[in-house]
Order: structure tokens, then sequence, then C-alpha cells
């Protein structure tokens, strides 16, 4: 969180984290494709040859001013391929908030939760608690006909209905709610904080 | 605190900019800026969000930028914390052609990139950068009593909106950026 009072701009970041394939970026570029062109800036991408990221997407947005201040969101995901592990860490630098996006196939629950703890773990690392980060599970990929029910899922995950959501990324279904989820969860926070 | 350790902040950075520390980062860059003879010049914060810029920026995406200098100034972070070299301050130096380029950290909260003439002397230029980091790094870090009058901003106090207005507000911002 960043707030310059002479620009009247409030910045947040948003990491969206999760195992390899999960949904990540297709959640960012969905979000690019549907809000006003005039809001958001370029689609960033660092990727390796086979398409997939290599350090980190980003796609800042920026919304209308609210309460005087221009808030500025920043979201980035993180590379999910296993040995990208010192990378997902680094993006995980001045989070104000996470989306966890998970994938509803029975073959990626080891994956899911591996991801999971890996992040808990990163987060200990620079010293912060879990249960301070205003964190989003997106249950990805509802639209598998084997996808693992969801109660199962929150319970794997120990998250509830008011702090996950369903989503078919690739169709958009749930990708708006989780970002203004996430949002709203990171403004409240920052409320908090600066009060 | 170990080297080998992370500081606090590089989660959570928290910066609040007050309206007469802007204005103190923005004459010191100008400064930075003649006494270099910079090319360009970026401050970011630690997560790459841009706090303002000096030189030619034509055809520059400066959003995209600041976030790339934050990972590269991250990655190199890691790079060192890794090889059991990581120190606080690190400057990382990009050497070109014609161009040299400076990444340098700036105290807890910030990111500053230097772009300069190869025909400037190195040590001159790293000289001054340090010095700029460090003066910029107690800017952001000193409290600042806040003005009861902030007249170039126009805001009469710095406060943000009470809580319920506040989601309300950010809920309806929310969803004019998203097009039907």
């Amino acid at each position: 969180m960043y707030i310059n009072w002479q620009l009247e701009e409030l910045n947040l970041k948003i990491v969206y984290y999760g195992p390899a394939l999960s949904g990540k970026t297709t959640n960012l570029e969905y979000i690019y494709t549907r809000v006003n062109p005039k809001r958001r800036g370029e689609l960033i991408s660092l990727k390796t040859y086979e398409d997939r990221t290599l350090y980190f997407d980003f796609l800042q947005l920026e919304l209308g001013k609210v309460g005087g201040l221009t808030p500025k969101i920043h979201l980035y995901t993180v590379p999910g391929q296993t040995y990208y592990e010192a990378s997902r860490k680094l993006v995980l630098r001045g989070a104000d908030g996470i989306v966890f996006v998970a994938d509803s196939a029975p073959e990626q629950l080891s994956a899911n939760l591996k991801s999971w703890q890996d992040m808990k773990s990163h987060l200990a690392q620079f010293n912060m608690s879990f249960n301070n980060l205003p964190v989003i599970v997106q249950f990805n990929k509802r639209d598998l006909p084997n996808a693992i029910w969801i109660p199962s899922l929150q319970e794997f995950l120990e998250v509830n209905d008011s702090t996950s959501f369903e989503a078919i990324a690739n169709q958009g279904y749930g990708v708006f709610d989780t970002f203004k989820a996430i949002v709203n969860r990171v403004v409240n926070r920052v409320q908090q904080e600066v009060v | 605190m170990s080297k080998h350790t992370y500081r606090s902040h590089y989660l959570r950075t928290g910066l609040v900019l007050k309206p007469a520390q802007h204005q103190e980062i923005e004459r010191l860059l100008t400064k930075l800026h003649g006494q270099i003879l910079a090319y360009f010049i970026l401050l970011t914060d630690i997560t790459g969000q841009v706090v303002t810029s000096r030189g030619n920026q034509e055809d520059m995406d400066l959003v995209a930028l600041g976030s790339l200098v934050a990972g590269d100034l991250a990655a190199s972070h890691e790079i060192a914390r890794l090889t059991h070299q990581y120190q606080a301050d690190q400057l990382v130096f990009r050497e070109g052609t014609t161009v040299n380029t400076f990444t340098c950290e700036v105290g807890f909260h910030l990111a500053l990139l230097v772009q300069a003439s190869t025909d400037t002397p190195l040590g001159w230029a790293r000289v001054l950068i340090r010095r700029a980091a460090k003066e910029l790094a107690e800017i952001t870090s000193k409290r600042v009593e806040e003005p009861t009058d902030i007249s170039t901003s126009g805001r009469s106090e710095v406060a943000l909106p009470q809580e319920e207005d506040w989601s309300n507000l950010f809920d309806d911002a929310l969803d004019d950026l998203w097009l039907e």
C-alpha cells in the first residue's frame, strides 16, 4: 500500500497465487479484456518460450476517485511451475492482498495443498502472519465434469464461503466477483491501518 | 539482523507520503537530474508503484516500467541473498555502450532507477545516486506533521473517508470499471 496525498493516489498490490496452470494468468487476461480500456494499462507478461509465466504478469487498473483519492490497483500473478519458487516468493513482496487460485481437478489436489502451504511459508519468511493478510480463494475450473466438491476443497484448505468463490476463469465466470471481494477486503484493511 | 533474513518491510510497504514529503522528493530529483545530466530517472516504491520521474519519457509506459524495476531489484536482492552476499542499500549497475543504468534501493520503501550517458564518470554518478538515495530515504522515513491546509493538493485534511462510505464508494468505483 502506498498513499501519496500530494497526487491524491492510493496504490494497492494484489497477487494471484496458486499452482501451475490453475488459471492465474487467465484471470488477469479476462480482467484485461473486460475493463474499460481507459482505466487499465498494458498487460505485461514475462513468459518462457513455451508461453508459461517466467516471473510475473502485471496489470494496473485505475478506478475513479474514491473519497478524493484515485485508487490504482496493481495485479500480479506468480509463476506456478515448481522450479520458479524463488520468483514466486519475490512477487509476494509488498502484497496487500492475495487471491489463491485453486484447481478443482481431483488430480491437482496435492498441488493445491503444496502451493497453499508454500505460500504460507513464504509469508512467514517475510515475518508476515498469514492471518493478518486479506486472502480470497478462488476454486477455478468448476466446469470440469469431475470437479472436486466445494465443501471438500474448503475443508482441505480450511476456508469458508465468505473467503472463497467458484470460477470458470476462461469463461469469465467468477472472475469479477473474486476481484471485487479481494479489493473490498484490502481497502477495509487499509482503512484500519491508516486511520 | 542476519544477512540471510528478510526485512519485514519486504512484504508490505505501507508508505504514506504527505504533500510536503512529495514536494521535497520532487525538488531532490530535479537537482539530481541536473547534476548527473541523466536521460531518465524513475522513482518507484518497492512494489513498482510509480512515485515520480524525470527526463525523456516519450513513448514510455511508466507503469509497466515501474513493475519491472521493482521486479529487477527484487531479483537482484534474492541473488545476493542466495549467494550470501546480501547487504542493505545495494546498487545494481548495468553497463551499456552509450547509456549506463543504475538501480538503487532507497531506504525501506523505494527504488530509484537512473539512466545516464557513459560520458558521465561512473564514480561521480555513483556518489550522486547514493547521496540522493540516502536523502530520499530520510525524507520518506521522517515523520511529517500533518498540515492543516494543503493548498497545493486542494485537500483540507489528510484522512480517509469513514469506513462505511469508503466501502460503498469502492464498490461503485469497481462496478464502473467493468464493461457490460
